[in-house]
């Protein structure tokens, strides 16, 4: 018996005289793999564990379900359902109709709810004194915050079940589904749940306690509204940057476009905030490695987010194309070589601004690579501008000719590009129109489904889990 | 005996408290070493020092005779800290069979601790229900599992009755006798006297005395006497 126990132990011991090599090598591929999962495993079984996810999941079926009724009875009524006059088709898509106010249910959860689950797996470590064992077993910090998030990621999969739920009854009531823009409504919340879960284990490693990092938490998310409004009326740089906060982030999946800037700064804050938490939730780290850490840390996200802010790359996933001309203009507009200069006497406030930006800007910047965008407008409002200041005008500017322009409807806008450029306006093909979707459908059963039955089986399989 | 751990000048300072005043001593080899001292001598924060889990002033660590890294303090020791409450919703079968797995150790190993740990009352029943003597049990048996030929124990008696202090005495050595080596850290200096080869006397964060009983009390200049005696002329 004590033959067989001696040989359990590190084999280090010098059978006599020092040892040449008292610690073991580093731990290989397979060893660390090996204790990754195991510990993946483990923190698995503390999410099933904590009351606060099982709170979440009794409180994502109603939310969702809330959203998918309300969602299928107005999109039924633009429909013409009982007779009143149908909305045009053409308005009708199940990505505006359906999927953005079913899913709106999980950018609430990202918001307030999953963000307790995630400070919980970090606070609870520090409360118990579980974290003095976790920083001793195999693998790096880094590695097992990994396997946190994925155990966290694992938890927001299941969390999807209503959500998976409200498209099958959608198909089962004959709605219509883009497999593009579906998918990539999902990748959007998984950034944005990904967002949440970084800025939350940052906080949780961060703060003294709990209810500390849930302040910090919810403090940041209220700061991103603040900037929102802020930017709203200044524009410029705060503009730019409120475009990267999760409500901001996500609306563009909301709308069907998938951008490599946004998805690159969603992805990278959310691994900063887990880098973040590894070097400060490590107790035997120095203040001087903390600091340099983090510092170090803001330098390389800033350099993502600045080189992010570079990218072009972005693909119009919807089905009706609402992010990009249609396809006869884009093939003109690609023609184009000569750089184009934009110069908008618009302030930020005027609503001629948000449609120029909405119907054509955001379109042209996707299509024209060559392109300058300058807002001039010396005002918020644009109320009390002065005659010689020019507002309200539109300067194009390409090889030396100048055009000024008013208006900020998409083919007025394209025909002055057009002209100079010297490109013929194309003629536009009347089967590529987008028709839409009616559906005139009552959300049968549903309310059962998310009311009554969904919380019912989260109670039972929590009793389950917990016996 | 040759050294296994030489702690050489730790210092440890929390603002203008001096936790620990330049910490030296040494372990040998299979042997049981006993940090003992009165509450807020710094017993827990050397353990934690030693463990990487707390960041020193200065001082150096040496394992077989080459530092001791605070990076690689972990492949070297093991630390099972005192009054800590981990996973309390699982059970104290799943947390020892996480262990077992996660250090790969034989089915045999945590069989031979059930026993003399007394844990098969109390597989099935989940960490936060547990008394305190049931708590330190199970603790026991996760430092016990893990594969270190070093084991900093802080407390390892507090909570246990007479009975389970003999049999985890028994069971310590039993482990030194197979290759484990193991500090100590107890303020109940009867139990030190009775489990510990060696013993380290720390008062305000300094060593007052290192050695065998015998050499203890001749420092302290005792013809007789036991650990308490020694304790209090040292301090």
């Amino acid at each position: 018996m004590s033959g067989q126990r001696k040989k359990e132990y590190l084999d280090i011991r010098p059978a006599s005289g020092p040892h040449p090599n008292p610690l073991p090598k580093g731990e290989g591929v397979f060893q660390q793999s090996y204790s990754f999962v195991q510990i993946f495993a483990k923190e698995w079984r503390e999410l099933l564990a904590s009351r606060s996810f099982w709170l979440l999941l009794l409180m994502i079926g109603p939310l969702v379900g809330h959203g998918f009724i309300t969602a299928v009875g107005l999109y039924a009524e633009a429909s013409g359902i009982g007779g009143g006059p149908a909305a045009l088709p053409q308005g009708l898509t199940p990505l505006d109709g359906m999927l953005t106010p079913a899913f709106g249910a999980y950018d609430l959860a990202a918001t307030f709810l999953f963000p307790f689950v995630a400070i919980r797996m970090i606070a609870s470590e520090k409360q118990s004194g579980g974290l003095k064992l976790l920083l001793q077993l195999p693998g790096n910090l880094a590695t097992k915050l990994s396997a946190k998030g994925l155990a966290l990621l694992a938890g927001w999969l299941v969390t999807l079940i209503p959500g998976l739920l409200a498209i099958s009854l959608w198909k089962l009531y004959g709605g219509h589904l883009y497999a593009p823009e579906t998918l990539n409504l999902f990748v959007g919340h998984l950034l944005r749940v990904m967002l949440s879960a970084g800025i939350a284990v940052a906080a949780a490693a961060l703060a003294e306690n709990a209810a500390s990092a849930a302040i910090v938490t919810l403090g940041f998310t209220v700061g991103t509204w603040a900037l929102e409004y802020v930017a709203a009326y200044r524009g410029g740089f705060l503009q730019q940057l409120a475009n990267y906060t999760p409500t901001a982030a996500l609306r563009s999946f909301e709308h069907g476009l998938l951008q490599l800037s946004t998805s690159i700064a969603m992805l990278a804050i959310s691994v900063a905030g887990f880098a973040l938490a590894a070097i400060w939730l490590h107790t035997g780290r120095t203040w001087r490695f903390r600091l340099v850490g983090t510092a170090a840390l803001i330098l390389v996200l800033a350099l993502v987010g600045f080189g992010a802010n570079g990218l072009r790359g972005s693909w119009d996933l919807s089905e009706n194309r609402r992010n990009s001309f249609s396809r006869e203009d884009e093939a003109a507009l690609r023609q184009i070589r000569p750089a184009l200069k934009i110069t908008v006497v618009l302030s930020p406030e005027d609503p001629r601004l948000a449609d120029l930006e909405q119907n054509v800007l955001r379109k042209l910047r996707r299509v024209l690579t060559r392109l300058e965008i300058h807002y001039v407008a010396s005002t918020v409002t644009g109320l009390f501008e002065k005659p010689e200041d020019h507002y309200g005008e539109i300067w194009y500017e390409m090889s030396g000719q100048r055009v000024m322009e008013r208006s900020t409807i998409e083919q007025v806008v394209l025909e002055t590009i057009y002209q100079l450029a010297g490109v013929t306006a194309p003629q536009h093909i009347e089967e590529n129109v987008f028709g839409g979707y009616p559906l005139t459908a009552y959300p049968r059963g549903a309310g059962w489904i998310f009311y009554v039955l969904w919380p019912l089986m989260v109670g039972f399989v929590w009793w389950l889990v917990r016996s | 005996m040759s050294d296994l751990l030489t702690v050489r000048d730790v210092t440890k300072r929390f603002g203008d408290r001096l936790a620990l005043n330049g910490v030296s001593f040494s372990v040998q080899r299979r042997e049981v070493l006993g940090l003992i001292g009165p509450n807020g001598a710094g017993k827990t924060t050397l353990f934690e020092c030693l463990a990487g889990i707390m960041t020193t002033n200065s001082g150096t660590v040496r394992f077989h005779e080459e530092t001791l890294q605070v990076m690689r303090r972990k492949e070297a020791l093991f630390y099972l800290p005192d009054g800590i409450l981990p996973w309390s919703e699982q059970t104290v079968n799943w947390a020892l069979r996480f262990f077992e797995k996660l250090y790969r150790t034989s089915k045999t190993k945590l069989s031979e601790l059930i026993e003399p740990l007394r844990l098969d009352e109390i597989m099935k029943a989940r960490l936060a229900s547990l008394s305190k003597g049931e708590r330190k049990r199970m603790l026991l048996a996760l430092g016990l599992l893990t594969p270190h030929e070093l084991l900093l124990l802080d407390e390892p008696f507090d909570g246990l009755d007479l009975r389970q202090t003999r049999d985890v005495m028994t069971l310590l050595k039993d482990h030194t006798a197979n290759g484990r080596t193991l500090m100590l850290s107890i303020h109940q200096l009867v139990d030190a006297g009775r489990v510990c080869d060696r013993l380290v006397l720390l008062s305000a964060g300094t060593v007052v005395g290192e050695g065998t009983i015998p050499e203890l009390r001749a420092q302290a200049n005792l013809p007789d006497g036991g650990v308490e005696e020694i304790f209090l002329a040292l301090t």
